[in-house]
């Protein structure tokens, strides 16, 4: 998994707003932040740098494998 | 010869068919067959906003920052509209290096800079936008300081302080797809929320396209929500843009290759610094080459003889030539730096450059090319493109500032700081005094549905899985970065079946996968560019390297390539003299 886990969301929606790629969503009847798309995560982890409580865990591994150009 | 190097068609199809059946299967079996629309989504459901302005900046990166400023402080009405955050999308959030040349303190006078680039760049570059970096850049950096830049790792802080002390409003989350026109000329743009259900038209008496630039999605750089949508908004609109031939050779760590954090070991948490001249020629494919002749593992390094035996018993050229002056393995290595981001990359914890330790696998930034090649054709310095009304600026703006290589480490992001602030200013003054007539309705509901289509199919294919399969075609060595023409046809024919039967039907069935079809779409686009490009330009030079036509050709290739749309839709291409400006298309 990329992003792993949120917990302990205050409902700031930085995170949201801070990640590029759209993978948090607002769940609107629990009004905390959800990993909605982790498959689109690109690990840049701005969203736990823009986290104002550290509720976010992320990891390196990438849920589909990558394609690269060589191995 | 030849023989042994090229494959054939035959065993291409095998190949990529192979790469593709591995990473679709991945995720979603039996890809290949169009599913259900869960959604049933009406068009009615969107709700509909005009707004209006004087000067629309589209992106909020280094480039869109300046331009939205120096257009307010020019006496324009300004909007600032995003994809993503400001200073927390594009390249922008990444970058901790910026140039600044300082008459002051520098070696080296701005004339002699300029001609190191384009030793290096082998001509490549455009010296008037290089010219423009170096006399500029201080006053760039000068303001950046004084709005707190440097002062932290993160940059919407940093940023927001200009925007804000002006009043310049902002709106985030918002993706541009279309550009607005009325009698040949760019009128503003439309684009829909990723947080409502909802389009919005922007009128405006000029636009400046500070979008940055793309990549199929690539692994380890993070350049995954930019897929060149600026670019191909402007090109279905009637615009000239270049540069899709050349490839920015960043590499990507083997282990957890998915991560741009890892690749990058964490360069993202450094507060940014300045660099100042040291010209050099570096990140075109060499690495590439060489892990194409020799096999994987590979070691990086601009200069390293690529040619050398390997597992192979077939006897390759060269390969991509580095100007003599550039060579690192003629040079002794330059004294170790204190400051700046060069000391922040030997720092402990970085043990050398981010994204080159370790064991090196290739593709990390597949699709995008040399920073300020690629991108919209200017007719002149302020980044005004071939159709009025539009300007361009960054990394969405072909400047040939470096060139088809990268010559200057912190050149890119002053490089948007300069470019963004001059045609902020362009835009200003051109849309003062001018009187612009609405866009028809008839022409806002066609781009209404055309933004929409993918909501409202009930059946069609994913963009996850599009993209992968782009993927499974375009990003593999030997076809995105060691060239030959047979191989860049055969990628064209399975692009051209993207193109023409799963773009248009391509699904969506929420905000978040709209965008996804949208930005699927765009790099179908870029790949047809980039593989037509590739096969024109039958020579090699910086990061573009063709294995048929392994050397420079002075006689044919002074030239940039330009692409643009003719009446029926179908992609031209021309060649556009290095010392000559286009005029207005
Ligand atoms: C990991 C990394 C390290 C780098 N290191 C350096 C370095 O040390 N020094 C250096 O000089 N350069 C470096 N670069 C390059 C540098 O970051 C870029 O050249 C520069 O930041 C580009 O700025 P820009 O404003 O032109 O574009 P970007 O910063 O890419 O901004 C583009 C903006 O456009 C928006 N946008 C895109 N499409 C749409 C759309 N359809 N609708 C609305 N908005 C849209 C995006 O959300 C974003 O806000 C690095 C890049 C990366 C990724």
């Amino acid at each position: 998994m990329p992003i792993e886990q949120i917990s302990g969301c205050i409902a700031c929606k930085a995170c949201i707003e801070s990640c590029p790629t759209d993978v948090i969503q607002l769940d609107k009847r629990t009004n905390k932040a959800v990993i909605a798309y982790p498959e689109d995560c690109q690990i840049c982890h701005l969203c736990r740098l823009n986290c104002p409580v550290g509720a976010i865990t992320i990891s390196p591994d990438k849920t589909i494998p990558v394609m690269v150009s060589w191995r | 010869m030849q023989d042994n190097i090229e494959l054939s068609r035959r065993q291409f199809i095998g190949v990529a068919g192979g790469v593709i059946g591995a990473s679709a299967l991945a995720s979603i079996p039996l890809g290949a067959e169009t599913i259900e629309n869960p959604s049933d989504t009406q068009a009615s459901d969107f709700t509909i906003e005009n707004q209006h302005t004087d000067v629309l900046v589209i992106g909020g990166g280094m480039a869109g920052l300046f331009c939205a400023v120096k257009a307010h402080d020019a006496g324009a009405k300004v909007m600032l509209v995003s994809k993503g955050r400001v200073g927390s999308s594009g390249l922008t959030p990444f970058a901790k290096g910026i140039f600044c040349y300082d008459k002051a303190t520098s070696e080296v006078s701005i004339d002699e800079f300029v001609a190191q680039v384009s030793e290096s760049a082998i001509q490549t570059n455009n010296p008037v936008f290089t010219r423009q970096l170096a006399l500029h850049s201080y006053d760039r950096v000068q303001e950046l300081k004084q709005w707190g830049f440097f002062d932290s790792a993160l940059c919407n802080t940093s940023f927001m302080r200009p925007i804000n002390e002006r009043n310049i409003p902002v709106s985030e989350r918002i993706m541009i797809t279309h550009l607005l026109k009325d009698k040949g000329r760019v009128v503003g743009a439309s684009g829909f929320s990723l947080n409502e259900k909802k389009i919005i038209h922007f009128h405006s008496k000029s636009v400046v396209l500070c979008t940055g630039s793309g990549g199929f999605k690539p692994s380890g750089f993070p350049v995954c929500d930019l897929s060149h949508d600026g670019t191909i908004m402007a090109y279905k609109a009637g615009a000239k843009v270049t540069g899709k031939e050349w490839n920015d050779g960043h590499p990507g760590s083997a282990e957890n290759s998915g991560s741009c954090y890892d690749n990058w070991r964490g360069q993202i948490e450094e507060k940014p610094g300045l660099t100042g001249v040291q010209v050099n020629h570096h990140l075109g494919v060499d690495s590439n080459y060489q892990a194409y002749t020799q096999g994987a593992p590979v070691t990086m390094g601009p200069g390293s003889a690529p040619n050398q035996a390997g597992t192979s018993n077939v006897t390759y050229p060269q390969g991509p030539y580095t100007p003599t002056a550039f060579r690192e393995t003629d040079k002794p290595k330059p004294p170790p730096q204190e400051s700046g981001i060069l000391s922040m990359f030997r720092s402990k914890g970085h043990d050398g450059p981010p994204g080159m330790g370790g064991e090196q696998v290739g593709g990390s930034t597949a699709g995008m090319a040399i920073h300020k090649s690629e991108g919209l054709v200017p007719i002149d310095e302020a980044g005004l493109s071939t159709l009025p009304g539009l300007y361009a600026a960054g990394d969405a703006l072909g400047s040939y500032m470096s060139g088809g290589i990268y010559t200057q480490i912190g050149s890119s992001l002053a490089g948007s700081a300069v470019q963004g602030a001059i045609s902020g200013e362009a835009a200003a003054k051109a849309s003062l005094a001018l009187e612009i007539d609405a866009v028809s309705q008839a022409s806002l509901e066609q781009i209404e549905h055309q933004i929409l289509a993918p909501m409202l199919r009930k059946k069609g294919y994913s963009p996850a899985w599009v993209t992968q399969v782009l993927q499974g075609i375009m990003i593999p060595n030997f076809v995105l970065y060691v060239k030959k023409e047979s191989l860049l046809s055969a990628a064209m024919a399975y692009i051209s079946e993207l193109r023409d039967h799963h773009v248009p039907m391509l699904m969506a069935d929420d905000l978040h996968k709209l965008r996804l079809a949208h930005e699927t779409e765009n790099m179908i686009i870029t790949a047809e560019m980039k593989l037509k490009a590739s096969i024109m330009r039958k020579e090699s030079r910086c990061s573009h390297y063709r294995l048929d036509y392994p050397d420079i050709d002075y006689e044919n290739w002074q030239a940039w390539i330009n692409i643009y749309q003719d009446q029926d839709g179908s992609m031209q291409f021309e060649k556009q003299a290095f010392d000559a400006w286009p005029n207005f298309a």
